[in-house]
């Protein structure tokens, strides 16, 4: 029997993957468990496995993007057809001008939707992809290179703005990129996660109304509850968690009494979200990834501590599952370890805020006229201020705050 | 009809319509000679047995007077005066020919001798030549406008039109119908029922003459008459001048149909305009045989040479003349 | 030459522009003489020529009989002797009775004659449906003419082409067919006072847009401008092209406006099959395909002659609603 092989929708806030590339041969035998496909979303490249056996024969080329839940390929029995395939492909209509914008704006035509006559792609469909596919940067002189020497430059990280063109008229050659490329100067193309984080964060910043609350935590009890911790657990096999699985914690048991702060804005609303998924930025060596505690909210602390242990090597090791990297509704992330107190993170698209953690540092507290030495962090919550104004994110931080003063309140489950 | 030789008029003119008309024989039997050894591209209407016409008409006109003729045109071209070395380029296709190659055979013209261009429409000509004398009443030069057509033509509407438009307006216009008895093939017997097309004159107002057409000084005289009353005044003048040509309607044998007998040939060969004139101009005393043999003489080599200046001239170039001449200025 | 030279404007009838365009034509040109069908005595059936007779006399302005290949061919050789005739065929369905003269002797003499001549010779004639004047009093005829080389045609839309288009037809050397428009004889427009010619061969773009290309024959002008007012309503920003000649046939401004907007409608009267609409098609997709959004979409009068009944007639004739679906058909988007 012929089984359908779906885009898999790879958490709440994907909207569409792209396919980076068909693993599996067309026509070769599948078992369940080989691997297909990969498929690229905006946050990591997948690997998607056959859920069913068959002979594999997919329906769309590598390289498109396309919707979660699109048919990309089928499993089909032996001597089986592709259902409902009496015929040959419909025909793909692009107008010749959809072609020429593509071809100049270097947008592939099989990635574009046709909105004419006849599901026709017309010009106009090329151009919104292409503004939709790269929001950054100034528009493209489609005359001053051919799409030849434009892939070219962009596969080597060379901005044409910087190039002078010596061909007809200012044109740019290939030859102009290539000097400018042997240039002295290290070029670091945003590609692969680099161009991914870019676009996002960019995409991010352009869509939100995004302003930063820096708020200073007292830690003692915090520190004083860990150095406890440490002492009597020394010997077992519970992990002591760290100042930032309290912050963790006390972030998203706060989400449960602040539940604007774990929302997504689209389509003119704000939607609460019934669960809290939290991510945690963890830097890699090549950038920056953020694999999602699922349920945090309702994960005890030292629960809480061993995912996070988990996720972060598996991180480090690169060998997180896409499950784990999808769906967060909240992120927290921390440059303490770096030294820094108060920053500004940037929301992830999707979310509504993130809090950021800071150094753990000496403070100051005053009883009477007498200085007292005291621990404290400041936390940076950025918030998009379409959905949340200043004082319920103040309330929000306020809750971490008194939370983190009870830090037995964080241990109970 | 009116038949005349010789009696009336002076010797020089006589001598004068003689050439023409051996200059019309000579260029006509080369022509066809060519034609029917592959050397010319397309085809040609000869003239050989109507001279007398041509002539005839053509002395009685001054170089600014206009004619009109038709597909079977070298004839008029060659009497009016026209450049036998242009005239044989342009038979060759060549670039130095009257139309440099554009028009051939049907479109040999030059306005500088008030030759209005022979033409591939039966009719079609008749108009035009309205059309000239219309300009020389306008500008009241004195001009006068000669159209040529044949018995065939005067079965198409232009004739009509153009002869009753040309007594209207009271043109100085000559309507030359040369009568060869054939429209193409068909004889005139079977294209109407008249036996004269100057008959065809009453209809419109004007006077029509019927001439012998192998009779060079009748039709001088006539052409003369009917000239002078358009230069005066007077309006159009339909000549009928009844003749014959030797040849077939295209080539010299052409498509060897048989639609007229050799008799028919025969006799109207019997009564060839040139050996009339010659007979005549000996008969009187004003010219010998050897005088007449050094006019043939004198023309045949003109002709020889004409021929083979227009064999060794140039071909158009593609390049440049294929797209020159559509317009007057640019069409953009 | 050009309006803004005039000291004076006023509005005028098309009928009349065209009438003063004529008289100072030959007023400024002796060689200049006018013949037809009742242009003197009656002045013209549509009173194209009224007041020429009085003014010129009957030298200059001639009644000739119903003749219209004598009449033509009258022209043509005394356009080769020197004056510039300007000769009236009335209607243009008349065109078929002399088309010889036209199409074979007009239009071919100077390049079957090597050069040798010119042939400086107008006809004015009266086109177009609308007046319930059937099959053989309403043609739009332009595509034959345009076919043939060595001929001009031209299709004033306004009163300011009908005045400034007869004057650059009978200063021209070459044969040039004017064809007015029977319904537009009324229409009204800003006309300068002095002489103008409007180039041959010069397009008019009527009204800028950047979403759709409208290029019109004629009367049709005046239905794509509606057709675009009321396409702006909607948003849609339509281009209006009055082509105004359609041989010499301005093409860089079409394909200067197609690369723009990439999309393009043409509209005329004349039947759709083998109209001008074709080779603007055709051009078009030669020198602009990649420009292309839509495929070029042509509106003209079905496969049949013009009927009769004013029912009839205009379910034939194009008009803006035509035009204005036309134009959303091209943009249409899902």
């Amino acid at each position: 029997m012929a089984t359908e092989i779906l885009l898999p929708k790879l958490g709440l806030t994907m909207q569409e993957g792209t396919i980076e590339e068909w693993v599996a041969t067309p026509g070769a035998t599948i078992r369940p468990g080989d691997v297909l496909l990969r498929v690229g979303t905006d946050k990591v490249d997948v690997d998607v496995e056959a859920e069913a056996e068959g002979v594999f024969q997919p329906v769309v080329d590598a390289g498109v993007t396309l919707e979660p839940g699109t048919l990309i390929g089928w499993l089909l029995g032996d001597g089986e057809q592709i259902p409902g395939a009496s015929g040959p492909e419909p025909r793909r209509f692009v107008s010749p001008n959809a072609r020429r914008v593509a071809s100049t704006l270097g947008v592939d035509v099989a990635a574009v939707r046709g909105t004419g006559p006849n599901g026709r792609v017309v010009s106009e469909d090329v151009e919104e992809f292409a503004a939709a596919e790269r929001p950054a940067g100034p528009p493209v002189d489609v005359n001053r290179a051919g799409p030849l020497v434009r892939r070219y430059a962009k596969e080597h990280g060379v901005d044409l703005a910087d190039v002078t063109g010596t061909g007809p008229g200012g044109r740019v050659r290939r030859a102009d990129v290539e000097q400018v490329a042997a240039a002295p100067g290290t070029v670091l193309p945003l590609t692969g996660m680099r161009g991914t984080i870019a676009e996002r964060m960019h995409a991010s910043l352009r869509e939100m109304a995004q302003l930063t609350h820096g708020y200073e935590v007292g830690m003692d009890a915090v520190v004083d509850l860990r150095e406890r911790l440490k002492a009597e657990w020394a010997g077992t096999d519970l992990p002591v968690p760290s100042l930032n699985d309290f912050v963790v914690r006390a972030a998203a048991l706060a989400l449960t009494e602040h539940p604007l702060l774990n929302a997504t804005i689209r389509d003119g609303a704000v939607h609460l979200l019934p669960d809290v998924h939290m991510g945690l930025a963890v830097a890699v060596p090549d950038g920056l990834l953020v694999p999602v505690i699922r349920d945090a909210a309702t994960r005890s602390l030292t629960g809480l501590t061993a995912v996070t242990r988990e996720l972060a090597g598996a991180a480090r090791n690169g060998t997180l599952k896409l499950h784990q990297l999808e769906g967060a509704t909240f992120v927290v992330t921390s440059l303490g370890s770096y030294g820094v107190d108060m920053f500004t993170p940037i929301v992830y698209p999707g979310n509504v805020a993130i809090l950021g953690v800071g150094r753990l540092r000496d403070g100051v507290r005053w009883e009477g006229e007498t200085p007292r030495r005291t621990r404290v962090l400041t936390l940076s919550l950025s918030f998009d201020h379409r959905g949340v104004d200043g004082a319920p994110a103040a309330e929000y931080l306020r809750s971490v705050d008194r939370l983190l003063q009870q830090p037995l309140r964080l241990l109970a489950n | 009809m009116t038949t005349v030789i010789g009696e009336q008029v002076e010797v020089e003119v006589l001598r004068d319509l003689h050439e023409r008309m051996v200059r019309i024989r000579l260029f006509e039997t080369e022509a066809g000679r060519l034609m029917e050894a592959g050397r010319l591209p397309g085809f040609l209407h000869l003239y050989v047995g109507q001279e007398a016409v041509a002539a005839g008409v053509m002395s009685t006109l001054a170089d600014t007077d206009q004619i009109t003729s038709t597909h079977r045109g070298h004839g008029h071209a060659v009497a009016k005066g026209a450049n036998l070395r242009e005239m044989y380029a342009e038979l060759f296709g060549k670039v130095t020919g009257y139309c440099h190659g554009h028009g051939g055979s049907m479109h040999i013209n030059d306005l500088s001798i008030g030759m209005l261009g022979a033409n591939g429409i039966v009719g079609a000509g008749i108009p035009i030549a309205v059309g000239a004398a219309f300009a020389s009443a306008y500008r009241d030069d004195g001009g006068v406008a000669v159209a040529f057509f044949g018995d065939g033509a005067s079965n198409i509407g232009t004739f009509h039109e153009a002869a009753n438009l040309a007594a209207v307006l009271r043109l100085p216009v000559v309507l030359v119908c040369e009568n060869n008895g054939y429209a193409e093939f068909t004889a005139q017997a079977n294209h109407m029922l008249l036996a004269d097309v100057a008959d065809r004159a009453a209809a419109y107002g004007m006077p029509g003459e019927v001439v012998d057409g192998m009779d060079v000084v009748a039709v001088h005289l006539a052409a003369k008459r009917a000239v002078t009353r358009a230069r005066e005044g007077g309006g159009p003048t339909l000549v009928e001048a009844k003749t014959y040509r030797y040849y077939d309607h295209q080539g010299v044998k052409g498509l060897r149909i048989q639609y007229r007998t050799q008799e028919e040939i025969d006799a109207w060969k019997a009564r060839d305009p040139i050996d009339a004139a010659e007979a005549r101009m000996i008969e009187r005393g004003d010219s010998s045989r050897a005088e007449l043999d050094a006019v043939w003489q004198r023309v045949r080599e003109e002709i020889a040479e004409a021929i083979a200046f227009a064999e060794a001239s140039s071909d158009p170039d593609p390049n440049t003349d294929l797209l020159r001449d559509v317009y007057t200025g640019t069409n953009a | 030459m050009t309006a803004t030279l005039s000291t004076e404007t006023r509005e005028l009838t098309y009928v009349k522009a065209f009438n003063e365009g004529l008289a100072q034509v030959m007023r400024s040109d002796e060689d200049v003489f006018l013949a037809g069908e009742d242009v003197a005595g009656y002045g013209g059936v549509f009173h194209m020529f009224d007041g020429l007779l009085g003014e010129f006399g009957s030298r200059r302005v001639v009644d000739t009989p119903i003749s219209e290949a004598a009449l033509v061919g009258m022209g043509v050789g005394a356009a080769a002797r020197g004056l510039r005739p300007v000769v009236d065929l009335m209607f243009m369905d008349f065109l078929a009775v002399c088309l010889d003269q036209v199409v074979n002797q007009a239009a071919k003499m100077k390049y079957m004659f090597g050069g040798a001549v010119s042939v400086p010779l107008t006809i004015t004639t009266a086109s177009g449906a609308g007046l319930g004047a059937a099959a053989q009093h309403s043609q739009s005829l332009e595509a034959w003419l345009a076919h043939v080389p060595g001929l001009k045609v031209c299709m004033p839309a306004t009163a300011y082409d009908a005045k400034g288009l007869i004057v650059a037809a009978v200063r021209d050397d070459n044969p040039v067919v004017v064809m007015l428009n029977k319904v537009l004889l009324g229409a009204r427009d800003v006309v300068p006072a002095e002489i103008y010619e409007v180039p041959l061969g010069a397009a008019r773009v009527v009204r800028q847009g950047e979403d759709v290309t409208i290029v019109a024959l004629g009367r049709m002008v005046t239905e794509a401008v509606r057709a675009a007012e009321e396409l702006a309503g909607a948003g849609v920003r339509a281009e209006v092209i009055d082509l105004r000649t359609v041989q010499p046939l301005d093409m860089t401004t079409v394909l200067d406006s197609v690369r723009r907007t990439n999309r393009v409608l043409v509209v005329h009267e004349a039947v759709t099959f083998g109209g001008i609409g074709a080779e603007i098609a055709a051009q078009v997709q030669d020198e602009a395909f990649d420009y292309l959004d839509a495929p070029v979409l042509r509106i003209g009068a079905p496969f049949a002659p013009v009927p009769f009944s004013p029912v009839l007639e205009r379910a034939y004739v194009p008009d803006a609603a035509r035009i204005v679906a036309g134009c959303r058909r091209l943009l249409e988007r899902g």
